[in-house]
């Protein structure tokens, strides 16, 4: 195999035949997508370079009707447009025109405005509910995929034109805006841009429908230069307050874009040193136009895709080459995929890999197929730091070094324990637990309590005597306020509850089904040095050092009583768990 | 003024003659925090800070869900406060009054007696423009010191940065079980964990020695190489210094019915910690009061009141209290009339509390009206980020508060430099 070259680094010549390598091979794969079995390296190793990029980046032409589309749950109907932004907006809209979601106030009786609230709890929960399923759909995509390289593209641009479904809270939305992503996952920038800032989960996340003439809101005009194309520091505070005057009146319509022209402002702006009758479309090719915009995004994605810090001359090149091509992406990523720089020392085995790219590249290595319902990928992504259509801001994921704490890299050995190890008999389904609060309502609503009474406040055991006194007191004053109140909040969050869990298509739960013996038998291992080298292999692109390789044999041989794999053919399975969860223990698994 | 205000802290509320409050109430706070601020800005005085902050430890704690500053420090003496809640006001009777206008609420016997010491600071009217009434917005608003954008790294952890450009290890510590945005570093790698005891990798018993090797074994080929096997190491180190402190630790100092994790700081101050940030957290939306709050929201004083208390009874006992300063925040108020279901909702500007022996101790910012209201809300009257300005730099020595915050944000007088 040839060496990674250090002097490579910044040569964006192509690499030839006589460079190509299963090594090189296998980065290509764990970079333009999430990395795969020895088997799917060897294919792309077996091709010339060129045509080995090609087969990642010209995907438009490689079959995956075998991904299934999302499959909604029956949860939203058209009474749910324009959903109320607070529960107290809901009550006040149903207090003023007797009506709201779709549900009238009571005429008469107590609690008028339960159902009101019920239902307002209902959309809350179930359209959490169904974005996590939403999740689940795309992570499955990711690892079922014959196009890595599109999901890859359309993570990368979820974190850069990041919205969250905690906000906008409309799932249907954010599965809209994810198409987007993987319709233009490789093409023109310029065509996503203009999409994604009309696009309604951006129009919602962003506040467009506060953005109207007289009164602009500045949030996305600010963002769109700071974050989406040219970085702080090339445009002025006057830059974003015309730029906001141009987007007036684009708002989000349920689930289309629409121009509302009696919002917007049609005036004269002065916009990066021009001036014009400018709309939003026009600021955004005023944007495109500036130089920088081109640097930032090709520097954002090389950063993505090789590695941090590209010396400016290269970010200046990279930003060349994406104008240059009309802001299309497939050929600069195709430049970079060949370039010796993606091959060299300095981009090899340095990027530390995202949650959701070690989930994905965890069950792609170990050849499985779909994504499992154990662990549950909610759970694991919360607990590594990337929750899928929930970024942490509007900034997306801080990449890189900001994944690792010492924390974060325990919780990464415990995945892949979940998922060597599965523990079943634990498992419950996290979509079916509402949270101590509901589960407390809801055990006393079944045991025949008052709703006023069971939705009273716990207070705390250790309180003593105390608790005792306070409790009494509570009560009484919750019976007396039983009969005035319009509505019950706690009570509605349990109907809510209860409601969207009925409604909500369930999320099939099954354990990976792998075979670690037969893969590492038909790799004609005869030793358990042998199985040992085959999963290192297998799992790892940065190697380990000869003492760790040492210990990995020892506790092979120990749970196998023999160094030959022939005698424990029988009860090879879990000894090669044990091992496999220790490589993926490794500071060395969490590099590609 | 400010100088001789530094060795009696008690007195300090007092400029010229005039009750602080008085000055504040009669409009002219901004004026007079500005001109004593710009103390802090003189070269000398930046020089002499920079000589003696090392060592300085910060802690924030954070109070999720959105605590309802007009029931925790009460306008008593204000008619509109009574109008606006008729049912879940708190009657002057039963406040612990600080003075002829406000009262905290009667659980927080604590932080009475903290104000009573002269190490208590009340921040009115807190908050920041266009406010976010969603918890998670307006969280990583305050996380990030970057109202209504977005931001990849967090206000403590950007800090962190600056300060220690090496990024020594245990520098920042989180007490969470996730790693809150508020410390999310580029350099920096905050040490998180939740229970020491179970600060931990899940192995089975026949993996243990091994995964000792594992995890600490390798030749770093390059700087994201060193990084991971670093951190990797300092894993290994970090639990076993974790556990060791806490299994060392005794108080005799109680910390109350909640402990959500200022015990665990003084057990890492104890053990000589060199973390200079700590960050924690009382959980789970806890403030959120949106139902039958009275008594809730009296007990989550209690124990938060007691708790942070105690805590600095402890640093005291452990001869660390004047190398300790604690901020504790909430991401937004809660709107003026209480809702009909005896409870309030989501609102915007209250109270902060900076607290600690080198804490002045009083009021700052001007109480926002209760009758002058943006559609309900109290209209700030003290951007959050001067506080975090009058931390990073007065406190912790930090010189370009500018640069980290993204604008000129004047610290206030309220700790001795």
């Amino acid at each position: 195999m040839a060496e990674p070259t250090t002097h490579w680094a910044d040569d964006l010549t192509p690499i030839t035949a006589a460079d190509w390598s299963f090594e090189r091979a296998a980065h290509l794969l764990e970079r333009a997508g999430f990395g795969g079995t020895p088997e799917d390296i060897a294919r792309l190793a077996a091709m010339p370079p060129q045509q080995a990029v090609a087969a990642l980046v010209d995907y438009h032409t490689t079959g995956n009707d075998h991904l299934p589309a999302f499959e909604r749950s029956d949860i939203w109907d058209p009474s749910l447009r324009d959903f109320p932004v607070s529960r107290v907006a809901a009550t006040e809209r149903a207090e003023k025109t007797g009506e709201a979601m779709g549900v009238r106030v009571k005429p008469a009786g107590e609690r008028r405005l339960q159902p009101v609230v019920d239902r307002f709890f209902y959309w809350l929960r179930a359209t959490v509910l169904e974005t996590r399923r939403l999740a689940h759909w795309w992570v499955d995509r990711m690892v079922a995929t014959n196009r890595p390289l599109q999901e890859k593209m359309a993570l990368f641009w979820h974190g850069h034109f990041a919205t969250g479904e905690e906000k906008i809270r409309d799932y249907r939305k954010m599965e809209q805006q994810l198409a987007l992503f993987h319709r233009h996952a490789t093409g023109s920038f310029r065509a996503l841009l203009i999409d994604v800032a009309r696009d309604p989960a951006m129009l919602a996340y962003l506040d467009a429908a506060q953005n109207v003439k007289g009164a602009p809101n500045e949030n996305f005009a600010r963002e769109v230069m700071e974050l989406f194309t040219m970085g702080v520091g090339n445009y002025s505070e006057q830059d974003i307050r015309e730029a906001a005057r141009a987007f007036t009146g684009w708002i989000d319509d349920d689930l289309a874009f629409r121009l509302d022209v009696a919002k917007h402002d049609d005036g004269q702006k002065a916009f990066l040193r021009r001036n014009g009758n400018f709309d939003g479309v026009d600021i955004l090719s005023i944007i495109l136009e500036q130089p920088v915009t081109a640097e930032f995004i090709a520097g954002k994605l090389y950063r993505f895709f090789v590695r941090e810090d590209p010396s400016p001359a290269l970010q200046t090149k990279l930003g060349a080459l994406l104008r240059d091509n009309d802001y299309q992406v497939a050929p600069l990523l195709r430049t970079l995929f060949l370039s010796r720089d993606f091959y060299s020392a300095s981009s090899f085995g340095t990027r530390i890999k995202g949650p959701i790219e070690l989930i994905v590249s965890t069950y792609r290595k170990l050849g499985i197929k779909r994504l499992p319902g154990i662990p549950d990928l909610h759970v694991v992504s919360r607990e590594l730091g990337q929750i899928l259509l929930n970024p942490p801001t509007v900034a997306g994921w801080a990449q890189g070094r900001a994944w690792i704490t010492p924390g974060l890299l325990l919780a990464r050995g415990n995945f892949a324990r979940d998922v060597l190890f599965p523990d079943i008999i634990n498992f419950t389904d996290p979509n079916f637990n509402p949270g101590r609060e509901v589960k407390r309502v809801n055990d006393r609503i079944l045991a025949g309590m008052e709703i006023a009474v069971a939705t009273t406040e716990d207070t705390p055991g250790e309180a003593g005597g105390m608790s005792g006194g306070m409790e009494g007191g509570e009560r009484t004053m919750a019976n007396v306020i039983a009969g005035a109140e319009d509505f019950n909040t706690r009570y509605g969050s349990l109907v809510g509850w209860q409601e969207a869990m009925r409604r909500i298509k369930p999320i099939p739960r099954a354990a990976a089904q792998f075979d670690l013996a037969a893969m590492v038998l038909t790799a004609d291992a005869k030793t358990a040095a042998d199985a040992v080298d085959h999963l290192l292999m297998r799992l790892l692109r940065v190697p380990v050092d000869a003492e760790v390789r040492r210990v990995l044999i020892d506790v092979l041989e120990r749970k196998l009583g023999t160094t030959e794999l022939a005698h424990a053919a029988t009860y090879l399975e879990r000894p090669l768990r044990l091992v496999a969860h220790l490589i993926m223990s490794a500071p060395q698994f969490q590099l590609c | 003024m400010r100088r001789s205000s530094r060795h009696s802290p008690r007195r300090s509320s007092q400029l010229g003659g005039i009750a602080r409050r008085d000055l504040l109430r009669l409009g002219f706070g901004s004026l007079a925090l500005g001109a004593s601020g710009n103390l802090e800005r003189s070269p000398f005085w930046a020089q002499a800070a920079a000589a003696t902050q090392e060592g300085r430890i910060l802690v924030v704690v954070e109070l999720s869900g959105g605590n309802d500053g007009l029931n925790t420090v009460v306008p008593y003496a204000d008619d509109a406060y009574y109008r606006a809640r008729p049912r879940i006001g708190i009657k002057p009777e039963r406040l612990r009054k600080l003075d002829q206008h406000f009262g905290f609420q009667s659980t927080m016997a604590g932080f009475e007696r903290l104000y009573k010491d002269g190490h208590l600071a009340i921040v009115h009217g807190v908050g920041y423009d266009q406010p976010s009434f969603s918890h998670f917005a307006s969280m990583a608003f305050w996380q990030t010191a970057a109202p209504n954008r977005g931001e990849l790294y967090g206000w403590l952890g950007r800090a962190a940065d600056a300060m220690d450009p090496a990024g020594h290890a245990n520098y920042i510590v989180n007490i969470d079980t996730q790693q809150s945005l508020a410390v999310r570093s580029r350099v920096h790698v905050p040490l998180v964990f939740d229970d020491p005891q179970k600060f931990t990798r899940t192995g089975f018993a026949e993996e243990a020695a091994a995964l000792k090797t594992i995890a600490s074994r390798g030749q770093a080929e390059n700087e994201a190489q060193a990084f991971m096997l670093g951190v990797s190491r300092s894993a290994l180190d970090a639990e076993q210094l974790v556990r060791d402190a806490w299994a060392k630790y005794r108080t005799p100092i109680d910390y109350g019915l909640v402990r959500f994790g200022l015990e665990r700081v003084a057990a890492l101050i104890a053990a000589d910690f060199p973390t200079r940030i700590y960050y924690v957290a009382y959980r789970n939306n806890a403030f959120d009061t949106h139902v039958y709050q009275g008594d809730v929201h009296a007990r989550l004083w209690t124990y938060t009141s007691d708790h942070i208390a105690a805590f600095m009874r402890d640093v005291a006992r452990l001869g660390r209290g004047k190398e300790v300063v604690l901020l504790a925040f909430s991401e937004f108020g809660r709107r003026v009339k209480e809702n009909t279901s005896r409870g309030t909702d989501h609102g915007t500007a209250g109270p902060a509390f900076v607290i600690g022996a080198p804490v002045i101790g009083g009021q700052y910012g001007k109480m926002p009206s209760l009758t002058d209201l943006e559609d309900g809300n109290l209209k700030y009257t003290t951007d959050y980020r001067r506080i975090y300005a009058t931390l990073a730099r007065t406190w912790m020595g930090h010189r370009d508060t500018d640069g980290l915050l993204r604008g000129n944000f004047e610290p206030l007088p309220l700790l001795e430099a």
